[in-house]
């Protein structure tokens, strides 16, 4: 067997305080898909990084085809044929596909462009690869999964022979996802080496040759899909038994407490985002809104929230109107909200983390002491609350910013859940969140559930609705376009109508 | 009112517009190509008038009217140094090294005038073709015609030169290399950068670009005027950064603007000269060229979304 | 700041290569002079007339062969050597250097332009012991130590009309901002050029004071509309110079002697010799009287002269004819308003 592609070699960096890289050694083979797995700040990215010639490791060596290779830069890296498929995608929207492909590389012609020969190879590489692609059209142009595509073409472009994607489905609908593994499929046919980035635990068993799993900078797993399983690769992410789907119990709907009907809404550049939706929402149950991000999903959202006006249709709560309520009527009648966008609309950053527990009812009697803060009762209500859903914070009076996002979202679902609501939306509510908080999330959000609340569960990540929700609708284009209960839902049905063609 | 609508009339206007443009366009397309890389450069002005004075005072001790541009040309260039350093190295605020830039170019030119020359002396103004030395015959019977040869060729080197950039301008912009890469820097340096491009060196060249031409710009101006005075250009290098970016970027809109604010001035001072603007109007009238071309341009180029990096300091990390 | 840092090491340099400049030509009273042609324009440093420490603010260049040149020259003619800040047409630069000179403890600030009068008004009851001069304006404004002055340039104007209309049927004005003495100027130089037999002459005003290439475009346009002859006000005007060079028109001047411009195409200038004015101005105050009174430059005193362009070959009967014109207007049996 020929020397592997890649090989990092016991690589260690440190950062000022931290130690992102301890000692990891990984290798890719040609023609295999090596995943790189692990919570955020792992140090899947920091090892990518040092493999993209943006950082320097501290100890450790690189071999690219059994040689030591030193990478001082991207160009560097591109040059010793390793692609790199960023998370954000480095594309220039104003340039066409075959621009952003020449990018960089010298011309035939000298100051002219050579952009009809550029095509002429994109072409044959969109066709020996299967990544359909019109060279000649913007990229602003293109859906996420073509500019994706073009990311791809731009490695291949440049006879890339390692290809490191860096959570290359987190922007993907199911069906892209297919077609992405069919593209990688054929790229390891062709003795292409990968490097794939991912905490989508499916994903990695369905694709991978070969996984590796990082906890804090160091090497905790190196298996094969035929060797684990789901469970097991979850165990190593976080260092200990994680439940992956809550136990629910089985109980009956209650009544009907959220009801939305022909609720029609304007978006950001007054074009309809949420067109004419109908939806009822029963006690004791986690409605599931499933859908790619950019459906209305969050306009829906913020609507029954009471932050965007209706355009038409009504929302009901019990027996409440709340097509024209304003956030605090909506909340008088039980409505709690998780916002999609946790640090622009869920808290304030440069708050305390007891200011933002208490962000809502901050004029409750409770609090007060002849009309001014009586600070005890605050300190012992909040680190109450703290306790209670687990928060890992220094102090209350620490700045909310510099806490994890996981930490962050259990600070606003504590708030939102202080008050009892009868209805919860919850947009995105684990999005970027590591697996140990996404946990305690869902279990909260099971609480809830069997204590009565009508939850409405926002969410782009299918398993993560197919593991919690009753039932699940899916948005389309501001329509709700399908729904089913969970029982009869699968996975395929629902990539398909989120798509639009279900 | 008919005065003004005889043919002949119409046209001195329009060759007028033509000229009075040419100043405005070469610094709103030297701008464009810098604007595209992501540097906005408010100091347009004060190199313009830098390189006004740099080609006065040199037609005026040299008699040479090339040593002249070619002086402007040489100012323009070292102001591009020196705004290139403080913005694309040293990752200095766009906004104020530009102001800063327009104060230097602004106070020096005057201080250098002041000194060197005092009270302003007319030079010779840059030739029509009819008088270009030694070809000059070969046009001679193109001006005599009729209507058209006002209209076309009764202008000097610079005013074609101006025009003549505009498709060089977007041909640099779209068909080159370098254009490419200055279109992607200006979108998104990450993206340039990740692929060896250097964001540093391709902005510094667009600023070079643009320096030059604002140096010419104000060269060609106080050629054209012949004289040269305190802040002699009175604000053109700000209204073609605004013609820039009413023109959205595009070097056939920034003509266009530029044109058109050369027209309406020259038709309204037309029209006070000829009455059919009333006497105590005139500051209403003077208001006009910016607003008529600032509308026109929002109505017409209005797909106009800027470079989106556009004052945005690069640095990797 | 690094630019001002290289701002001085320029400034530096070119002031100690610095070249004087040397000064000729005589000191003429009266309200018309003959300039002989190819002599210097300079104006000779008089006897200094004061002890008293005077300072100019002023809103164009000094050498602007203009309204702020024509202090300074009016100065020199006193013997007075001013401290100066000059080119702050913006109002607040000017009231700063104002009150600066003021706090400096100079005896006599000359506020040099209409726009200050603002300023003025706040800074002059806070030194009641510096005397104001500011102009142009017809009154002081109520204040004890402000004198005020301006020009009747409406009288010059009328003369240099009189003249134009005996060269041109049609005549072209290029004006800067519809205001102070430029309308003065152009109204009369268009009441004298009707009075001798022109039609209306055809005026614009392009709005600003400095724009050169508003007057350059405005001077072409009157020239493609066929005038026989340009005028035009302001240090601007420079543009409109070049283009009656350009097209072989005669010019006529005001403010300054635009001789400077133009040599050959000069005809006559109304120069402001505002130095009759601020001599009596500068005994009031000598004798301390710090102000309280406007006065104004006519033919008559001789604050407004004619200067003709030895030059110019101007038809003798031309000039006979002015000169008459003038002699009416002092015996006031011509009125130019």
């Amino acid at each position: 067997m020929s020397a592997p592609v890649l090989q990092m070699r016991n690589i260690t960096k440190t950062f000022p305080g931290v130690l992102a890289n301890d000692d990891v050694s990984f290798d890719v083979h040609a023609g295999e898909v090596h995943t790189l797995l692990g919570e955020n700040g792992a140090g899947k990215s920091t090892l990518m990084k040092i493999l993209f010639g943006l950082y320097q490791q501290d100890s450790g060596q690189i071999l690219l085809r059994g040689e030591t290779a030193d990478i001082t830069s991207p160009t560097d890296a591109i040059e010793k044929r390793v692609g790199m498929v960023h998370q954000h995608f480095m594309l220039v929207p104003t340039l066409t596909v075959a621009e952003n492909v020449a990018l960089g590389l010298p011309s035939d012609r000298g100051l002219r462009t050579d952009l009809d020969a550029v095509s002429k190879r994109i072409l044959s590489i969109s066709e020996q690869y299967g990544l359909q692609v019109d060279p000649d059209v913007e990229i602003w142009k293109l859906s996420v999964g073509e500019r994706q595509r073009v990311e791809i073409i731009k490695a291949l472009y440049r006879d890339a022979e390692l290809l490191v994607l860096d959570e290359p489905t987190a922007v993907l609908t199911p069906q892209e996802v297919d077609d992405l593994f069919v593209i990688l499929r054929q790229m390891t046919a062709n003795n292409t080496g990968i490097i794939f980035i991912s905490h989508k635990l499916h994903e990695v068993m369905e694709l991978s040759d070969r996984i590796t799993v990082l906890r804090n900078g160091r090497v905790t797993g190196d298996t094969t899909p035929a060797e684990t399983s789901r469970q097991q690769l979850a165990d190593m992410m976080v260092g200990r038994e994680v439940k992956l789907a809550p136990d629910k119990p089985v109980q009956d709907l209650g009544l009907v407490r959220l009801k939305l009907r022909g609720v029609t809404v304007k978006g950001d550049r007054g074009t309809i985002a949420v067109d004419n939706v109908d939806l009822d929402v029963h006690a004791g149950e986690i409605l599931g809104i499933a859908g790619v991000s950019g459906n209305g999903q969050r306009e829906l959202a913020e609507t029954i929230a009471g932050l965007r006006p209706a355009e038409g249709g009504s929302v009901q709560l019990d027996s409440t109107d709340l097509s024209k309520a304003n956030p605090k009527q909506s909340r008088a009648a039980g409505l709690s909200y998780v916002p999609e966008e946790r640090m622009k609309d869920g808290a304030v950053g440069e708050f305390d983390v007891s200011e933002n527990l208490l962000l809502i009812n901050h004029g409750d009697k409770r609090f007060l002491r002849r009309g001014l803060f009586n600070f005890d009762a605050i300190r012992t209500h909040c680190q109450k609350m703290v306790d209670d859903f687990a928060v890992k914070t220094p102090s209350l009076t620490t700045p909310t910013s510099s806490l994890s996002g996981g930490n962050i979202q259990k600070v606003i679902m504590a708030r939102e859940l202080e008050s009892s609501p009868a209805v919860l939306v919850a947009a995105q509510p684990t999005r970027g969140v590591d697996i140990g908080a996404a946990e305690y999330i869902h279990s909260q959000l099971v609480v809830q559930r069997s204590n009565g609340v009508a939850i409405v569960m926002i969410s782009e990540d299918l398993d993560e609705v197919l593991g919690l929700a009753d039932r699940i609708a899916v948005m389309f284009e501001g329509r709700i376009v399908k729904i089913v209960d969970r029982e009869n839902a699968t996975k395929k049905d629902l990539g398909l109508a989120m798509a639009g063609a279900g | 009112m008919s005065q003004f609508f005889t043919l002949s009339v119409l046209i001195a206007t329009l060759a007028t517009a033509i000229k009075f443009a040419v100043p405005y366009l070469l610094a709103a397309l030297g701008e464009t190509i810098g604007q595209r890389s992501g540097v906005l450069n408010l100091g347009v002005d004060g190199i313009m008038l830098l390189g006004a004075f740099g080609a006065y005072y040199t037609v005026l001790e040299t008699d040479s009217h090339l040593l002249g541009l070619i002086v402007g040309i040489a100012i323009g260039l070292i102001m591009g140094v020196l705004y290139a350093v403080v913005t694309v190295f040293l990752h200095a605020q766009q906004g104020i090294s530009g102001i800063g830039i327009f104060l230097f170019g602004l106070g020096f030119s005057d201080l250098l005038f002041q000194e060197l020359v005092g009270t302003t002396k007319p030079v010779k103004p840059l030739p029509t073709l009819d008088k270009l030395p030694g070809v000059g015959g070969i046009f001679e019977p193109l001006i005599e015609i009729e209507y058209l040869g006002p209209l076309l060729f009764d202008h000097n080197l610079m005013t074609y030169t101006a025009f003549l950039l505009v498709p060089a301008v977007t041909w640099l912009l779209n068909k080159t290399t370098f254009g490419m890469n200055v279109r992607a820097v200006g979108e998104n340096p990450q993206a340039a950068d990740s692929l060896g491009v250097s964001v540093a060196r391709t902005r510094f060249i667009a600023i070079m670009f643009g320096c030059v031409l604002a140096g010419l710009a104000g060269a060609t101006l106080a050629l054209q005027l012949a004289v040269f005075q305190h802040n002699l250009t009175n604000g053109i290098g700000f209204i073609a950064v605004a013609l820039v970016y009413f023109g959205a970027w595009q070097p056939r809109w920034v003509m266009a603007g530029a044109l058109l604010y050369g027209l309406v001035t020259a038709t309204r001072l037309r029209w006070q000269s000829l009455d059919i603007i009333p006497q105590g109007a005139s500051d209403i009238a003077a208001m006009t060229p910016a607003i008529i071309t600032i509308l026109a341009l929002v109505l017409l180029a209005r797909r106009a979304r800027g470079p989106a990096a556009l004052t945005k300091p690069f640095t990797r990390h | 700041m690094r630019l001002t840092k290289l701002l001085k090491l320029f400034s530096m340099i070119f002031a100690i290569a610095l070249v004087a400049a040397a000064c000729g030509g005589d000191d003429d009273a009266g309200s018309v002079t003959t300039s002989e042609c190819g002599s210097d324009l300079g104006v000779a440093m008089g006897d200094s007339v004061t002890d008293l420490s005077v300072a100019l603010v002023a809103p164009s260049a000094k050498d602007d062969v203009a309204f702020t040149q024509s202090m300074v020259d009016s100065l020199k003619r006193l013997g007075i050597d001013p401290q100066i800040t000059d080119g702050t047409f913006v109002v607040e630069e000017a009231a700063a250097a104002i009150r600066g000179y003021a706090e400096d403890g100079v005896n006599i600030v000359i506020a040099h332009g209409t726009q200050y009068g603002g300023s003025l008004a706040e800074i002059a009851p806070d030194f009641p012991e510096t005397s104001f001069i500011w102009g142009t304006a017809t009154d002081t404004q109520g204040l004890a130590n402000v004198f005020a002055y301006y020009p009747e340039a409406d009288q010059g104007g009328y003369v240099n009309g009189y003249i134009a209309a005996a060269l041109a049927g049609d005549i072209g004005i290029v004006g800067p901002v519809e205001a102070g003495d430029a309308v003065a100027y152009i109204e009369g130089f268009a009441m004298g050029a009707q009075a001798n037999g022109a039609s209306a002459p055809s005026i614009v005003y392009t709005g600003s004071f400095s724009d050169v290439a508003l007057a350059t475009t405005t001077a072409q346009a009157h020239a493609d509309n066929g005038v026989g002859a340009l005028t035009g006000t302001s240090q601007s005007a420079v543009g409109a110079v070049t283009v009656a060079t350009a097209n072989d028109l005669p010019w006529f001047g005001t403010q300054s002697n635009t001789e400077a411009w133009s040599s050959d195409l000069t005809v006559a200038s109304q120069v402001y010799h505002w130095d009759i004015v601020l001599s009596d101005m500068i005994e009031q105050i000598e004798g301390g009287t710090l102000g309280g009174e406007a006065m104004s430059l006519t033919l008559e005193n001789g604050g407004l002269v004619m200067e003709f362009n030895g030059c110019y070959d101007l038809d003798s009967d031309i000039r006979d004819g002015a000169e008459s014109i003038i002699a009416d207007i002092i015996a006031g049996d011509i009125t130019t308003k």
